[in-house]
């Protein structure tokens, strides 16, 4: 299907808004409202590295054994990637972006404000009110940077019309399976959502959902991807080569980002409610139980055959999981692999011959 | 068959407790006669007081061994606002405190293996490791440690420590707390004050149910002030190094805060730094220097290299090099003010969510110009430490603006705290002698 090369580019998409007299945010990894910013008319672009900059820039200011994706963001900053960009917005996902912030703030000072996020770690309602403050804290920073005081009702909408674009991206998840593209095309579908605005999406998803129907991929041994963001795409090119399908996903930047709808009325407190009501994520604190619970449900679901864990080096929030997980997974006959990898470099024959290897065991 | 076992706790706690201090007492007095053992010619012997340290941890260490079959015991990251579980009789663990125990022993190595071999990466926090290495194998140089019945956790050192209390609290399947600390880019707001305050007061009723008794609110305030106390001393004690010559150096602070880490909020910890107070303030009046022939001052940036402390004290030290201060030992005492056992859960909120690892590089740069200047050093020694990301990142422009702002040399120094693996001599020893080559003697 031709659909994925009829969508918009990141660029184009920046660009048409802009012109319609909106202003963007680069965004990091990986959770914030998307609505807030929304209701100040800023489209949110997210950057996850990205990869194929030259790492070089931001190795004069990190030390090498913080991950790859945060040496790329810091290079793509500097070598002027983000330069139509007119915030930049950072979640606090981990110790390593944290550093980053504070770098950015503290001594990189780029021209675009820099909106740093605390992301909470639990799921109580101290939590929840924590979250809900802290947006309201944003909301005032971006009142007196634009002078804009967009209502509740304005809000409302925004969240709304994400809530909309969310609840399509959830059942675009379910009917992979029936849709017409290969795992590259999918992914590259449904990361869109990192940069169009909710409605464009929407829009999107729901043409390709009418096109939806019994499966149509090609079969393949059936597998679940976990880890943070899938760079290099490539990855799914060789997956399909060694005679992989990825059935389902527990990546930070597509599954476990399939956000529920928040239930409050107030603007703030729902969008904090659906934020840390997402499936479980290291980066929000959830327990490894209900992250083991997630994964066996998945596969249950999915009848993935096996996990893989692709996980970036040095990234903290994902390693630290990775032996009680494969553990429990093995416990409940789930096979499982760890591929680790730098999102700047090629796949090696290592990985993947590793990888053809797994598949052969679980085919 | 529990009066027995309370005799063998007693006896252990107190009575081998007493002959181990009563045994360092007597070597120690041999030492000073015979002026055996002590090797250095380029560093003056220790404090008297640490024998009296090693003999406050050493029983820690035995009441612990016993502490599950007394009471509940917690285990606790350094940063956490641990005061409420002391005045409700928990046996307080510290992992971190453990592992620093296992890096100077030089086990480290040999037990955070065990992690890596159940499938943890060497790309983690070598604590980390060594404590879930620990843990997985039973392996410690302390004989045993006390299983926890409640996990602590405050993230206002680092995110990391959730990532290795969650993996305790699967392995141990037991509560875990969070006191979540919202980190300080620029400043705190009151939504995150608000926040802390209300996670301590959410997890005293838990801690209350497995303690199986109620806050006293007298105790918790007696042991809030106990804590204030002994951080100021332990502050005044870090303060007294900008005297020329400093009377102890950042390396015996580093043996030394082993107390205010553990036992903070004890009668014990309190008088301890009394002491060691005056014993540095004899030292200063005597003119005695922790480096004998002291000619150039340093700070040191980030935690020790446990495994090489000794080692990198006589390597300077031989330059006639003191580092006087540290940021590290630093964090345990620049807090102490902001206690207040008037209002405990509110001052625990704003105590908790300020240490430096909580806040900002450029903070930390800050902080680290007005110590230059304060303690009089001729440069600093950044430990880039390959499994603390969050007390590293940033040095490299903390460094570059050392430089150019103040005009003194900074080094850059790549080890780990407690992994010898990501740790070169060779290198280090290079590095350092033309660092010590640029201070300009
Ligand atoms: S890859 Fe891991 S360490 Fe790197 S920014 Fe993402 S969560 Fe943090
Ligand atoms: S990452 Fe650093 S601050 Fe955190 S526990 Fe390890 S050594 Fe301590």
């Amino acid at each position: 299907m031709e659909l994925t090369s009829a969508i918009p580019g990141r660029l184009e998409t920046i660009n048409t808004f802009k012109d319609d007299g909106g202003s963007v945010a680069a965004v990091f990894p990986i959770h914030y409202p998307r609505a807030l910013l929304r209701a100040f008319d800023i489209l949110p672009v997210e950057v996850w590295g990205p990869p194929g900059v030259d790492p070089s820039q931001g190795a004069s200011q990190l030390q090498p054994y913080i991950c790859s994706l945060v040496h790329n963001m810091l290079a793509f900053l500097k070598t002027g990637g983000l330069k139509i960009t007119d915030y930049l917005i950072v979640p606090h996902t981990c110790d390593s972006l944290q550093g980053f912030g504070s770098i950015l703030i503290d001594f990189v000072s780029p021209r675009q404000p820099v909106i740093p996020i605390y992301i909470p770690r639990g799921r109580r309602d101290s939590d929840v009110d924590f979250f809900a403050a802290e947006f309201a804290a944003i909301y005032t920073r971006l009142q007196e940077i634009t002078s804009r005081s967009p209502s509740d009702e304005e809000i409302m909408g925004c969240i709304l019309r994400e809530e909309q674009a969310d609840m399509l991206l959830a059942k675009l998840h379910k009917q992979r399976d029936g849709l017409p593209f290969s795992d590259l095309q999918y992914y590259r579908f449904i990361r869109t959502r990192e940069y169009l605005p909710a409605e464009n999406f929407s829009q999107l998803a729901q043409e390709t959902l009418s096109q939806a129907g019994e499966s149509q991929r090609n079969s393949g041994i059936p597998i679940i991807l976990s880890g943070i963001v899938p760079e290099p795409m490539s990855l799914f090119e060789t997956i399909t080569d060694l005679g992989g399908m990825v059935v389902a996903d527990d990546l930070a930047g597509c599954g476990r980002r399939l956000y529920p709808t928040g239930k409050s009325e107030e603007p703030f407190q729902r969008m904090a409610e659906s934020i840390i009501h997402a499936p479980p994520d290291p980066t929000r604190g959830n327990s490894l139980q209900e992250r083991l619970d997630h994964l066996l449900n998945l596969q249950n679901i999915s009848g993935a055959k096996g996990v893989v864990f692709y996980n970036i080096k040095f990234c903290e929030p994902e390693l630290f999981d990775l032996p009680i997980l494969r553990k429990g997974l093995r416990e409940a006959g789930v096979p499982s692999i760890p591929i680790e990898v730098d999102v700047n470099d090629p796949f090696s024959q290592q990985t993947i011959t590793r990888l053809e290897a797994f598949l052969e065991t679980i085919e | 068959m529990k009066t027995i076992k309370k005799m063998r706790y007693n006896w252990e706690a107190s009575v081998l407790g007493l002959m181990f201090q009563l045994n360092q007492k007597q070597k120690a007095k041999r030492r000073v006669k015979s002026g055996r053992n002590w090797k250095s010619e380029y560093l003056t012997p220790p404090l008297d007081i640490a024998n009296k340290s090693k003999m406050l941890v050493a029983r820690h260490i035995l009441r612990g061994r016993h502490a599950n079959e007394r009471g509940k015991v917690a285990w606790v990251t350094s940063g956490a606002p641990a005061e409420f579980l002391k005045a409700l009789g928990f046996y307080i663990l510290y992992p971190e405190n453990h592992a620093a125990i296992c890096g100077t022993a030089r086990v480290a190595e040999e037990i955070s293996s065990e992690a890596e071999n159940a499938g943890y990466s060497r790309d983690l926090c070598s604590y980390a490791r060594t404590d879930i290495g620990s843990v997985l194998s039973g392996k410690t140089p302390i004989k045993t440690i006390p299983k926890p019945d409640i996990l602590l956790v405050c993230t206002n050192i680092c995110q990391t420590v959730l990532h290795w209390y969650r993996v305790l609290a699967h392995h141990f399947d037991v509560p875990l707390i969070l006191i979540d600390a919202p980190f300080i880019y620029t400043e705190a707001s009151d939504h995150s004050i608000e926040f802390i305050k209300r996670q301590i007061e959410e997890a005293i009723p838990l801690a209350e149910k497995i303690a199986g008794k109620s806050l006293d609110p007298q105790k918790f305030a007696e042991v809030i002030n106990l804590s204030r106390d002994a951080s100021m001393l332990w502050m005044q004690i870090l303060d007294r190094c900008q005297h020329r010559p400093a009377p102890i150096s950042a390396f015996d602070q580093f043996i030394q805060m082993a107390p205010i880490v553990e036992m903070r909020g004890e009668v014990e910890t309190v008088d301890f730094y009394a002491e060691m107070l005056h014993e540095i303030d004899q030292r200063i009046a005597q003119g005695v220097g922790a480096v004998k022939n002291e000619k150039k001052r340093l700070l040191w940036d980030n935690l020790p290299i446990w495994y090489r402390l000794r080692y990198l004290a006589e390597f300077l030290g031989q330059h006639g090099i003191v580092i006087a201060t540290s940021t590290y030992t630093n964090a345990w005492g620049e807090l102490a003010d902001l206690y207040d056992p008037e209002k405990p859960l509110e001052s625990a909120a704003r105590t908790y969510i300020y240490p430096m690892l909580n806040r900002g590089a450029g903070d930390k740069l800050a902080k680290m110009k007005r110590m230059i200047e304060d303690f009089h050093l001729d440069g600093v020694i950044l430990h880039s430490d390959r499994s603390c990301k969050p007390y590293s990142i940033g040095q490299m422009d903390q460094r570059d603006r050392i430089i150019k702002d103040l005009e003194i040399p900074a080094l850059l120094l790549e080890a780990d705290h407690n992994d010898p693996r990501s740790y070169s001599e060779e290198q280090t020893t290079n590095r350092l002698e033309s660092f010590v080559e640029g201070l300009g003697f």
